[in-house]
């Protein structure tokens, strides 16, 4: 293909968009619909994801000291742990810590601990983890390992939690596939419809083109981009209309959540999310022209 | 040069559209392919712009051989061809002007320049004036016009023509005949069909007949066997 013939290709999609304005318009809507399922698993993934990861970042396991160790015993030990290659921080609680942290956090209804002995909460040592190290098996190979020190009674870790959210998550993103897959295929056939369509009306143009001598790129070239261009609208569109909705629901989904530890705020779709739905657009309009092009000229030619 | 060797083409199932027939067609010749209607003059020309390929047989253009032109091939083929059809096959969005600048932009030629030459070519062919007209907006002479104009812009070697006087009256299409006289005077050959008896007798000057798809006659070559000891 020439460079001057750019422009031809150029003058022929604006005049199709032109001519056929609602037809495009069709299309675009209707893959704005599919990428906007698409996009709102993204979206429900993303932030599950970021959910996780602070939940990540917080992840602790609290190692609970007998009450017979002495000052110079429960040093060592927390030199032993500090060694551990997967273990970031070791903060030692004591009794009297643990005591003030449960008042603390008991605020106004700290009377309820009236009459108790200030040393009934245990001491213990509050262990955060290496990021690289915070998936379910090494915590639980870490944990087994902390059981075996001497002077540790018990271990406690929120690795179950953690666990289950990982599961929702890869859930979720199959969910967006396999969702996302269907509703591809559905879109695709709609597109090759509608193309179908716009090429029955241009049936005397492609048929002329031929005749004239256009090769087979010239021909299709317009209807390709034609199509990139629906994609890429429907891709728009969809981001738009998943923003919209997000706004709405962001000041209201953060209050139910909260009871399941979730303070991070709600975040919308990053820059190469919007980019790959936008693309995924662009792909899947492209493709849908030129495979509804392609089967329509060889019934066409025989 | 243009070469038919045994050429026969079959539609299927069993529809014989052409049986047989080997011709030879010299540069600058001016053939007309007669016969009345079925008797495989579109056919022939279809296979000579390669929308068709022969069932079997073999066609040579200047030495290249149709049947085996891949589709880039065949665009590259058609872009030295002009073609006239009976129905015009003009686009009705297009101005004349601008149906006669594409076949020009189609093989790469700027807007600005392929319109230039557009509007030569409709001046050269006695449409001033009709240069913004819509193809709807004109006679049926007019619109043949248009084609022809779209036909010549590459230049090419060759002209196919199929009933190209078909939709035309008397006068449209005596001026249609001049035209391609003219075009002949540029050393391009013109293969014209037409089943119009009166036309074909005070234009041609070689006549290639088709009957039920057989080569019928070769007035040409009657005459030269005629002149021969």
């Amino acid at each position: 293909m020439k460079w001057s013939q750019l422009g031809f290709i150029g003058r022929r999609v604006r005049n199709s968009v032109r001519e056929l304005f609602w037809t495009h318009l069709l299309t675009s809507v209707t893959m704005a619909l599919t990428l906007f399922v698409f996009g709102a698993f993204m979206l429900l993934q993303e932030n599950l994801e970021a959910l996780l990861k602070g939940w990540g970042d917080q992840l602790q396991i609290n190692a609970y000291v007998g009450k017979d160790l002495s000052g110079a015993d429960i040093e060592s030990l927390q030199e032993r742990i500090r060694m551990y290659p997967e273990v970031a921080r070791v903060r030692h609680i004591s009794q009297e810590q643990a005591w003030k942290d449960f008042q603390a956090a008991l605020g106004a209804q700290a009377n309820v601990l009236e009459g108790l002995p200030r040393d009934v909460l245990p001491a213990s040592f509050e262990i955060s983890l290496r990021p690289n190290f915070r998936d379910g098996p090494l915590v639980e190979a870490l944990a087994a390992r902390l059981k075996k020190e001497r002077g540790i009674t018990s271990v406690e870790y929120a690795q179950d939690w953690v666990d289950r959210i990982s599961l929702v998550v890869l859930a979720v993103q199959w969910a967006k596939w396999i969702f996302g897959g269907a509703l591809f295929l559905t879109t695709y056939f709609i597109v090759n419809s509608t193309v179908k369509l716009a090429m029955l009306a241009r049936k005397e143009e492609i048929e002329i083109m031929e005749l004239v001598g256009a090769s087979r790129e010239l021909i299709e070239a317009p209807f390709v981009l034609e199509g990139m261009i629906q994609g890429t609208m429907g891709g728009a569109l969809s981001v738009g209309g998943l923003w919209l909705v997000f706004e709405i629901m962001r000041n209201q989904v953060p209050l139910s959540l909260g009871v399941f530890g979730f303070t991070n705020p709600l975040q919308f779709l990053g820059f190469q999310s919007v980019a790959l739905i936008m693309a995924v657009g662009c792909v899947l309009g492209a493709a849908g022209s030129l495979f509804a092009l392609r089967r329509f000229l060889r019934s066409w030619q025989g | 040069m243009i070469q038919l060797f045994h050429v026969s083409k079959v539609y299927p199932p069993r529809s014989k559209a052409l049986t047989d027939v080997s011709l030879q067609i010299s540069p600058g010749e001016f053939v007309f392919l007669a016969g009345p209607s079925g008797a495989g003059k579109t056919t022939l020309l279809k296979l000579l712009f390669r929308q068709e390929k022969p069932s079997e047989g073999q066609i040579l253009i200047n030495g290249q051989d149709l049947s085996r032109l891949k589709g880039r091939d065949v665009a590259r083929l058609r872009q030295k061809m002009g073609l006239v059809f009976q129905e015009f096959k003009l686009l009705p969005g297009l101005s004349a002007l601008n149906n006669v600048a594409l076949a020009a932009q189609v093989v790469g030629m700027r807007k600005r320049e392929s319109q230039t030459k557009a509007y030569q070519l409709l001046r050269e062919l006695g449409l001033k004036g009709k240069y913004d007209a819509k193809p709807l907006t004109l006679s049926g002479g007019e619109q043949q016009r248009v084609a022809i104009a779209r036909a010549l812009i590459n230049e090419p070697f060759l002209v196919l023509a199929d009933e190209p006087t078909g939709n035309l009256d008397d006068q449209a299409a005596s001026e249609t005949m001049g035209l391609f006289l003219k075009i002949r005077e540029r050393g391009t050959t013109l293969i014209v069909a037409s089943h119009n008896i009166d036309l074909i007798k005070r234009y041609g000057t070689r006549i290639i007949s088709l009957r039920q798809g057989c080569l019928a006659d070769d007035l040409e070559r009657v005459r030269a066997e005629a002149r021969a000891p």
